[in-house]
């Protein structure tokens, strides 16, 4: 072994690279772990297939989470059926979503605009679109936060339970693969009357025209939105052509149903 | 014992053989078959993402099987059965024994393979091979989850035996000239990686009973809804598999130190820096297992503690690298496609191997963590390095195994068709990790750059396929008709083959 020493230099030289790295690495990682007192809390939950999100003042999204720039936010990211990863790339904010544990990040926003949400971990059958939007919005003033903040704390309006010609129901237990869906199946109706979407199960669902989330043209014809569990909306036909439709629910979309308009 | 496709034994006779060649030979004939049907998948994966929308897979649920069972099928199908496959051929060639120590052990270890392969292709789960709970115990359809379950803990019982084999032989029939220290450093490898088998493989043997328990609702280990903890999966999951990844590039290390003295017409330039770089690389091995994990939500001081482990096992790979190049410095080498290979491998390495450093050193793995660098990633590792590896050998076995030669200038040209093909598909995946893609993605946001870099990569997949395709072509026609090899030195390198001639076969 006459010739280990160019082995050993070299052995060094790799070694010194790797511990440079690794503390760098460290360093930065240490600055990040630190979250500032200030920050606002968001509660994230991950659920086949969508988000939810919660803000420190009780408002709750579903599928949009609007924040303001330049503000710190420290999320509580957690599951309530399978693993699940939020991730906003443009932001670098990325971590599991996992049942029984609350996991921490937080971040601050730098830019306003609109920005993808995805899920980053395999979760199921439309994995590839748990998506929400994340809208940064500009950083209100203490006093104009609080007018704006006013008109939530404004007394209950009375709510009416809205009424439509004809009833679709998504049923309870429609999120799960196989269980039915909606009733009924197949909805007659004549052009221009309304429909009551009336949602009995506990997941948010949508009625929402279109084959699947892959169709172009999902959505373009009549799209209820999300409707949370317990929710109802109104549909309105009257710009709807006479004829057969497919419809589907964005958050689920094996669960299908045709729409026939005379 | 020369496979000779003009002078056909009986089949039966090499399928109830327990000689060591048969086996090997039988190992191998299984695992290249897996490995163009796992490839077949592989390639459908590319098409259907070659535009965003759906393609060719009928609908998500289809898709997510696919990955699964391409993924289960290449790690489990063809890289360690290539590697028990070349190791039944050279180990008691190279510790000049008879053959394996128990060579009806042996054939059991074989013959539980295609039992365990059926399972995972007839029930094709879509669990993703990594199979998390709680997705694979509350969600994950039946009965295809628990062939999939029941399908690899066959595939790890008989690599257990096979193990247990090596070991045994290597140790305790190793002809009593040899001193362990004059021993191949192919032989070397297979020794670590079966000592890396039995030590890992049991954690994930009990994480799958205790998936299957679970998904039969009589225990909760990792359902949180009966108090159980799915980190603790990933923990077993890991202590196997992140070993495991060095349980499949040592076999192709060891091959390298095969190939590259020989061709290079040199003798190794450090035999014991290789023998110590495979001792530190299977200890070391166990100490990063979770960096497959720093996104789950742990602490600084875990996240940190692996980060470390995973780091240090860096300078053994580079002891390797170093060793290679310094065999071939000032040599003459003999570009013959083994050779040619052996150098896109350890090319591959070197840059897969940067690519680890990116992914450990802590923030920058919040950004290319589940996305498709992983997937370039990996690929780079397995597909680049051990898998061009294992072709390259596969070559360089030919005429032992055939006594005839494959087409040379056809070899050539599958090499460098798959090596491009291979940097094309994996270091596009990279770039499209850092624009955001996340892996296992059925369909995905139509952004320009995005499509562009999923048609860049789904090319360079084809041509990967084609190559390989070229190379089940030359093989099968040169056993039948290639010309005769000269079994004492068929690549004209002026350096001794492998001379298993000596030995009478038992029959």
């Amino acid at each position: 072994m006459g010739h280990a020493t160019i082995e050993w230099v070299y052995v060094g030289a790799v070694s010194a690279l790797l511990i440079w790295v690794g503390s760098a690495a460290w360093d930065v990682e240490r600055v990040l772990e630190h979250v500032p007192p200030d920050a606002q809390t968001i509660k994230v939950i991950g659920q086949q297939w969508f988000w939810s999100f919660e803000h420190a003042d009780g408002t709750k999204e579903i599928n949009e989470l609007h924040v303001q720039k330049d503000t710190p936010y420290r999320f509580e990211i957690t599951s309530l059926d399978v693993n699940h990863n939020f991730n906003v790339p443009d932001f670098t904010i990325l971590m599991d979503a996992v049942p029984g544990r609350i996991n921490t990040l937080w971040s601050q926003f730098d830019q306003e605009g609109v920005y993808l949400i995805q899920c980053r971990e395999y979760c199921g059958y439309s994995h590839y679109n748990m998506k929400a939007q994340l809208f940064v919005e500009p950083k209100l003033e203490t006093a104009a936060a609080e007018t704006a903040a006013a008109p939530a704390v404004a007394p209950a309006v009375e709510e009416q339970k809205p009424t439509g010609d004809v009833t679709l129901t998504i049923l309870e237990g429609a999120a799960t693969q196989g269980n039915p869906d909606y009733d009924p199946k197949e909805l007659s109706l004549k052009q221009g009357q309304t429909i009551l979407v009336d949602n009995v199960d506990a997941m948010p669902h949508t009625v929402t025209s279109g084959e699947g989330p892959s169709d172009t043209n999902s959505g373009k014809l009549f799209d209820t939105s999300i409707i949370n569990g317990g929710e109802s909306a109104i549909l309105e036909t009257a710009d709807v052509e006479t004829g057969t439709y497919n419809y589907y629910c964005t958050v689920h979309p094996y669960m299908t149903g045709t729409l026939k308009v005379e | 014992m020369v496979l000779e496709v003009k002078k056909p034994r009986p089949l039966w006779e090499i399928i109830f053989s327990t000689h060591h060649t048969d086996i090997g030979l039988l190992y191998i004939i299984f695992s290249v078959t897996f490995l163009m049907m796992g490839g077949a998948l592989a390639l459908a994966i590319r098409a259907e993402l070659f535009l965003p929308g759906q393609q060719i897979i009928p609908d998500p649920a289809t898709f997510h099987r696919f990955f699964t069972v391409h993924g289960t099928t290449m790690l489990f199908l063809w890289a360690i059965p290539f590697a028990a496959g070349i190791g039944n051929y050279l180990i008691p060639i190279l510790v000049r024994y008879k053959d394996m120590a128990w060579p009806k052990l042996n054939a059991v270890a074989f013959w539980m393979l295609p039992v365990g392969a059926g399972m995972v292709w007839l029930g094709f789960a879509d669990l993703g091979w990594t199979a998390y709970p709680p997705y694979s115990i509350i969600r994950a359809p039946g009965p295809a989850a628990e062939l999939w379950i029941f399908g690899l803990k066959i595939l790890g019982l008989s690599s257990i035996l096979g193990s247990i084999n090596f070991v045994v032989t290597i140790l305790r029939c190793k002809h009593p000239d040899l001193p362990i220290m004059k021993m191949s450093l192919f032989a070397w490898s297979i020794l670590a990686i079966s000592f890396m088998q039995l030590v890992a493989i049991p954690t994930f043997a009990a994480a799958l009973i205790m998936t299957y328990t679970d998904r039969l609702g009589i225990s909760g280990f990792f359902n949180p809804a009966l108090g159980g903890d799915p980190i603790a999966y990933q923990h077993l999951f890991w202590f196997t598999f992140h070993p495991e990844v060095y349980i499949f590039l040592l076999p192709g290390v060891g091959m390298l130190y095969e190939m590259i003295p020989k061709f290079s017409r040199k003798p190794i330039y450090s035999y014991q820096s290789g023998v110590i770089a495979f001792m530190l690389l299977s200890t070391i091995g166990f100490a990063s297992w979770a960096h497959h994990m720093l996104a789950v939500g742990m602490s600084f001081t875990e996240k940190t503690v692996f980060m470390v482990g995973t780091l240090a096992a860096v300078p053994a790979s580079a002891m390797h690298v170093f060793n290679w190049i310094a065999t071939m410095w000032g040599g003459r080498i003999k570009f013959a496609a083994p050779m040619l290979f052996g150098i896109g491998a350890i090319l591959l390495f070197f840059a897969s191997g940067a690519g680890g450093v990116v992914n450990t050193a802590l923030p920058l793995d919040f950004i290319t963590h589940d996305s498709y660098w992983v997937v370039g990633h990996f690929h780079l590792i397995l597909m680049g390095t051990v898998s061009l590896t294992f072709t390259g050998f596969l070559y360089y076995m030919f005429p032992l195994i055939t006594g005839r030669m494959y087409n040379e200038k056809l070899a050539k040209i599958h090499f460098a068709a798959a090596f491009t093909g291979i940097i094309v598909v994996f270091m596009t995946q990279h770039v499209l990790g850092l624009y955001g893609m996340p892996r296992r993605y059925f369909d995905y946001v139509p952004l320009d750059e995005w499509i562009a870099m999923n048609q860049i990569a789904s090319t360079g997949a084809w041509v990967v396929g084609a190559s390989y395709l070229l190379m089940i072509y030359n093989l099968i026609k040169s056993s039948a008709k290639g010309v005769f090899a000269n079994m004492k030195d068929p690549f004209n390198i002026g350096e001794i083959y492998y001379d298993y001639r000596r030995r009478e076969p038992i029959h």
